[in-house]
């Protein structure tokens, strides 16, 4: 060491100077890193705030000159001008004496009033002082001190200064009486001007309404004082965290803080938003209304991270640590499943209703259980439940009124052994109750039993029904065989198939089956697209298909079907080769009936089991129903559908079928796929499903999703999420297998691959994502009750058995009919099914219930549509079962928001006058009912292009036809009935055409008085029209009776 | 230019629509207009029309002395084929056409259209007029426009309407009379033409250029004809149909 170091004091001498720059300069920079973290980088929002309000501005501007030129153009129309002038006239009229009482109340009234309330006022302050005193004081003479003080104070006189109208002011002097007396007198007279000033106003307010609702009618969006409205609100834009704060929930969500746009009342798009989408507003108002934000917030319904606004990214939990990530755009229906799971449809969420149908009628649930969609099974598992606890009930009750009638008989005295007995005879009561629940379950599990369908036909009939050949082929691959087609591939080798094949064909069963002799394919073609079978199913394949997609597309039926089956099939589909006893768990053959000394006879009236009297399952277990066609014309069709097939397709010879060795392998492996999922297959009819339950999919840990080996790779491409997971699974359900070693088919994944297009991953990815095991609170779930529940009820049944097809039940849906060539011809347009808008409110219930039962409305011509005869597609047989022909009922009902029970309101009674007048117009020439209506006469009906209107009284409702004669286009656009049919004159509606001499001097409404004759037909008046023909009587027959009064 | 037809009635608003044209329209230039004209000729055998049996409505069989023939198809003396509808489906400049306020006529009469097939333009107004002692409806089919379908009494106010769409052709049916049936052709644009009594057809005011013909028929269909036209020339073009 060096002497001069020691020298050197360490403290003195060496300089901290550069240290202390060094961390000075640190401070510095983290202070303006804290400043530019805390302004900018922490708060993206900031700078969208500041976008937003810059763009919005932007966009106001361009729209205010627009907005206020055509304000303009509307108030110098001479209609605007006119209002306008009627508003002044009116104002001008009463302007006088308005303006003689405004100043009469400005100028004297209230300027006296107060001037005189605020000494009136002391003194009455000063005598509440002292009426209190009195009521307190304790003795007589102190009262009565207290009393003459108060006279006194009565007595005393105020000096008042009263402003005058002319500027000046008064001195009065006034006692409390006096004050009292006047003050009540100017107030009285204030009240009566201000009343007489609203009734001289209200002729003027009145036109000013009609005006101002004159432009507004005019103005598409908003008028100009509304966007003058934000664009003040827009000056004055805090930059600040807009959130919403639900208390009882707990939820925060500060989306809007960035989606600044949403709420607003303009429409605004990306691109009038310079590009910004954040900055759009909500694309479904009606959906917003319903949903108030508010109440709803943003995250229940779309996930993400309603509190972060660190960044996007953050926002909208796109980060490992946020479980609920925003839901993309093709799935954000998603959001709408947690809270509406227990519907099959659900207004504006198009793509979730896709989902859920698409797992209901691909039979997904034949494998994985859902909540809510084996309503059948569950409910009938409930019912007998049910049934059981009632029973035991029963039993209690009955041995507890045994003990209690024996310990009244013992009893000490008469009134305990009285109280004993009622006690008895009330549980006899509470029995008898209950033997009528009983009874109501009873009918509802047989129904039940008839209402549990199957997604795929009975492998029970297989030997009947289908070419042997062909079976191994589709098992292979069915979407080889019918692309797009329900039943899903497996992944089989040729062992699999054979043993699988052989299983099914040992296992069918056989029966009595007619022969056919053929018919005509041409005739045959023309009734399977003319009929309503396209409703459900399609013909033609690529670009040719045409039809719905419900049922099975029957291009290459011919190559599989056994004629004579197929033309029993048509003829009608549930008719069932044996019938199936649940108790005994087996198909009862004719020897079953012939030891009981019974006919082989099984139908719904006929649906015991001889053996052990137990419900038998009587149809097949298909939703497709029978349309009521012919023999012969069952054969028409089956030739044509014979002819629906590839010459070119080869069927080895499969003989194996028949080999008895490969049945047990066949059944192992049926069991292992679980094809009873979705198939009746003899001996697996109680089979479990084999796969796992989905009800709350979405919500599971993503680690108990199997990624395998794909795992790195989906973190690494961004997908290892439950969205990434459905659809790699859903594309290709094998995909997870990918890479593994697993020697053992069976240890491999067993999902068949169900061909889905990419709209149909999307919807089904939509479905699943939402289906979740909820956080919200109860109050955010539908749960309606009442008739929404009807509504939400009734779908299931509307899904179920494809009614959609054929009918429109909601505003704007497309059914099948709108999509075949053949209805886009004007002869064809109305031969399309009606629509079903509005049904509740058109049809009587109890008819309805009738006809639903029975749509040809005969028991013994059912070779027609019983309401519509003139349709070529026919309303089919459902073969409903009471409890869904009243769910159906209670829905549509409930859609038409009508009052339930039904109650017909009463009409006037029609004179004899109006019976003539009313018969005379349905008859003349100038009233075309009769035209186009059908009268139930068969030579007139043959013509007949509308429904039988004599059956009006009992199938419609009166306050329906009213609306509808008056504007049938309103309720149906595009339909045959003409509007215009009516004009208005006065506050009565007139029929337009020529009337008949005896409507001269008649007051009343024309369409009231035709509304009130169909309604209260007779069968003699029947036979009259008929008579009359809605031609011959014509206009020349009716002057006769003019004078008629 | 115009909107014609060989008809009697449609033939007023061919009065009518130069009335209007040349002030609102500077696209064409009268000294330089050309024409289009033509036959639509018919070969093979003529197809036999079935009966329409107006028995039901005795208020239209009265109007008839012999039994009518639906008029599907209707083969004129000089072999040419009557309601064809031609119009010009392409090669014009993109402009505003001056809509003519004169009205097309559909009138029912014998219960029937008349005529059967009507040409207009783009809100051009329609007159529909009901001269038959009965009752019809009138049900325009339009897979483009709004559709609607209107009762008129007999001895009713005329009905004027417009389409607002061009659309080729909108078919009219009366659901009383289910064999009635009128085509309407909606345009854009002022030319087109309907062929009448003598087969023929002609578009007027035509600016030069290079255009696309279209004739359509209700049975035999649409076949079309490319033609150009110089400054003030007038062009022949024909079109056949094959029975």
């Amino acid at each position: 060491m060096k002497p001069d170091d020691l020298d050197k004091d360490p403290i003195v001498d060496s300089s901290l100077s550069r240290p202390l720059l060094v961390s000075s300069v640190l401070l510095v920079l983290s202070l303006a890193w804290a400043l530019y973290d805390e302004i900018y980088a922490m708060r993206p929002w900031k700078s969208y705030q500041k976008r937003f309000q810059k763009t919005y501005a932007a966009f106001l501007n361009t729209l205010v000159p627009d907005q206020a030129a055509m304000e303009q153009r509307i108030k110098s129309s001479p209609e605007y001008q006119a209002l306008d002038r009627a508003v002044r006239e009116a104002e001008q009229r009463v302007l006088a004496e308005v303006r003689r009482i405004d100043e009469e109340i400005n100028r004297k009234l209230t300027p006296q009033i107060m001037a005189l309330n605020e000494k009136f006022q002391e003194v009455r302050m000063e005598i509440s002082a002292l009426t209190y005193e009195l009521e307190t004081a304790s003795s007589e003479r102190e009262k009565n001190r207290l009393r003459e003080r108060i006279a006194r104070v009565k007595q005393r006189e105020v000096t008042v200064t009263l402003p005058q109208p002319d500027g000046s002011a008064r001195k009065l002097r006034y006692t409390y009486d006096q004050m009292d007396r006047d003050l009540r007198e100017w107030k009285d007279r204030k009240a009566a001007l201000l009343q007489r000033r609203v009734e001289l106003m209200a002729p003027a307010d009145e036109l000013r309404r009609k005006r101002d609702q004159y432009l507004a009618d005019r103005i598409p969006e908003v008028s100009s004082t509304v966007l003058a409205g934000l664009q003040r609100k827009l000056e004055n834009f805090p930059i600040e965290i807009r959130q919403i704060h639900v208390r009882d929930v707990d939820l925060v969500d500060r989306c809007e803080s960035c989606h600044l746009g949403i709420r607003e009342p303009l429409v605004l798009t990306k691109a009038a938003m310079g590009g910004e989408a954040a900055f759009i507003s909500h694309p479904n108002r009606e959906l917003l209304r319903i949903h108030d934000p508010e109440r709803f917030g943003c995250t229940p319904c779309h996930n993400g991270n309603g509190i972060a606004v660190s960044s996007v990214t953050k926002a909208h939990g796109y980060y490992k640590h946020w479980l609920w990530p925003l839901y993309k755009r093709e799935n954000f229906e998603a959001g709408c499943q947690q809270c509406h799971a227990g519907e099959i449809i659900t207004e504006m969420a198009d793509t979730l209703n896709l989902g859920r149908e698409i797992f209901r009628a691909r039979g997904c649930n034949g494998c994985h259980r859902y909540e809510g969609y084996d309503r059948e099974p569950e409910e009938l598992a409930a019912v007998r439940q049910e049934i059981r606890q009632l029973e035991q009930q029963r039993a209690e009750f009955e041995r507890e009124i045994k003990f209690t009638i024996e310990k009244g008989d013992r009893a000490r005295d008469n009134a305990e052994a009285q109280r004993l007995y009622q006690h008895a005879d009330n549980l006899k009561v509470r029995i008898s109750n209950i033997n009528a629940r009983i009874e109501q379950l009873d009918i509802r599990s047989r129904n039940l039993l008839r209402e549990v369908k199957k997604i795929g036909p009975s492998l029970k009939e297989v030997r009947m029904k289908l070419r042997k050949e062909w079976l191994p082929v589709w098992i292979k691959d069915p979407h080889q065989f019918r692309p797009g087609t329900k039943m899903p591939t497996f992944r089989l080798d040729d062992e699999e198939v054979r043993a699988i094949a052989a299983f099914i064909w040992q296992s069918g069963v056989t029966g009595r089956l007619d022969k056919q002799p053929p018919g005509d394919p041409a005739r045959g073609k023309e009734s399977l697209e003319t009929r309503g079978c396209l409703g459900c199913h399609s013909i033609g394949e690529g670009a040719e298909q045409m039809g719905g997609t419900f049922a099975a597309n029957l291009s290459r039926v011919g190559e599989k079907v056994n004629y004579d089956y197929l033309v029993r099939w048509i003829h009608n589909p549930r008719e069932r080769t044996l019938p199936y006893c649940p108790l005994e768990r087996r198909d009862l053959t004719e020897e079953d009936y012939r030891k009981k000394g019974l006919p082989f006879v099984f139908d719904f009236e006929h649906s015991r089991c001889p053996n052990d009297g137990h419900e038998l399952v009587v149809q097949q277990m298909t939703p497709m129903p029978s349309l009521r066609l012919t023999l012969e014309e069952s054969r028409d069709i089956a030739s044509y559908l014979m002819t629906l097939r590839r010459e070119s397709a080869a069927y080895p010879p499969a003989p194996y079928l028949d080999d008895p060795k490969l049945k047990a392998r066949g059944e192992f492996l049926v069991r292992f796929y679980g094809c009873a999922g979705c198939h009746e297959i003899k001996g697996l009819e109680e089979e479990q499903r084999v796969g796992t339950e989905l009800t709350a999919e979405g919500s599971k840990p993503i680690e108990r999703l199997d990624f395998a080996l794909l795992t790195h790779k989906a973190k690494k491409e961004g997908w290892y999420n439950h969205k990434g997971f459905f659809e790699h699974k859903l594309r290709d359900p094998a995909v997870f297998d990918s890479g593994k070693e697993k020697p053992d088919k069976l240890e491999r994944l067993k999902m068949p691959n169900f061909h889905l297009t990419r709209q149909q991953i999307d919807a089904l990815t939509t479905f699943l994502l939402g289906s979740v095991e909820s956080t919200l609170p109860p109050r955010y779930f539908y749960n309606p009750t009442g008739q929404k529940r009807d509504i939400v009820e009734g779908w299931w049944i509307v899904r179920k058995y494809n009614c959609m097809g054929c009918h429109q039940l909601m505003v704007g849906q497309k059914t099948v009919f709108d999509t075949l060539p053949r209805y886009q011809e004007p002869d064809w347009k109305e031969q399309k099914p009606p629509s079903l808008i509005g049904e509740g409110a058109r049809v009587n219930p109890e008819w309805l219930m009738k006809f639903l039962a029975n749509p040809a409305m005969s028991t013994t011509d059912t070779n027609r549509n019983g309401v519509r005869p003139y349709l070529r597609a026919r309303m089919p047989t459902f073969y409903f079962s009471d409890g869904e022909i009243q769910k159906l009922v209670r829905f549509f009902e409930a859609l038409s928001s009508q009052a339930q029970p039904y109650i017909p309101p009463r009409l006037e009674t029609l004179t004899d006058r109006e019976r003539l007048m009313a018969r005379q117009l349905f008859t003349s020439e100038g009233a075309p009912c009769l035209s186009c209506h059908a009268t139930g006469d068969p030579a007139h009906d043959r013509r007949a292009t509308a429904p039988n209107f004599l059956l009006a009284k009992e199938r419609l409702k009166p306050g329906w036809t009213l609306r509808w004669i008056l504007d049938p286009a309103m309720m149906m656009p595009g339909t045959a009935m003409p509007s215009g049919l009516f004009t208005r004159e006065g506050n009565r509606w007139v029929f337009a055409g020529p009337l008949p001499a005896s409507f001269q001097g008649y007051e009343k409404d024309h369409a009231d008085l035709l509304v009130r004759y169909m309604f209260q037909f007779t069968p003699d008046e029947l036979s009259r029209l008929r008579a009359a023909g809605g031609t011959a009587g014509g206009v020349n027959g009716m002057a006769m009776n003019r004078t008629k009064r | 230019m115009t909107s014609c037809a060989r008809k009697e009635e449609p033939a007023r608003t061919e009065e009518a629509a130069p009335a209007a044209a040349p002030a609102a329209a500077p696209v064409v230039d009268p000294a330089t207009a050309a024409t289009i004209t033509g036959k639509v000729l018919f070969t093979g055998t003529r197809p036999v029309m079935r009966p329409i049996s107006m028995d039901a409505v005795p208020a239209c069989a009265r109007q008839h002395a012999t039994q009518p023939r639906s008029e599907e198809v209707v083969i004129n003396d000089n072999g040419t084929l009557r309601n064809v509808f031609v119009w010009v489906k392409s090669g014009l400049p993109n402009a505003q056409w001056p809509v003519p306020s004169e009205p097309v006529k559909l009138d029912q009469h014998t219960c029937l259209y008349k005529p059967r097939v009507i040409g207009v333009m783009t809100n051009q107004p329609i007159q529909i007029i009901n001269s038959d002692p009965t009752n019809h409806n009138i049900h325009p089919l339009p897979k483009i426009n709004r559709e609607w379908n209107e009762s008129q009494p007999p001895g009713g106010e005329p009905k004027i309407k417009t389409f607002a769409r061009e659309e080729i052709m909108i078919p009219v049916k009366c659901n009383v009379h289910p064999w009635m049936r009128a085509y309407i052709g909606v345009v854009s644009h002022p030319f087109f033409s309907v062929t009448g009594e003598d087969g023929t057809f002609t578009i007027k005011g035509l600016p030069p250029g290079e255009y696309t013909l279209e004739a359509w028929h209700e049975r035999y269909g649409t076949q079309e004809l490319k033609v150009t036209v110089a400054p003030k020339e007038t062009k022949t073009a024909d079109f056949t149909y094959k029975g």
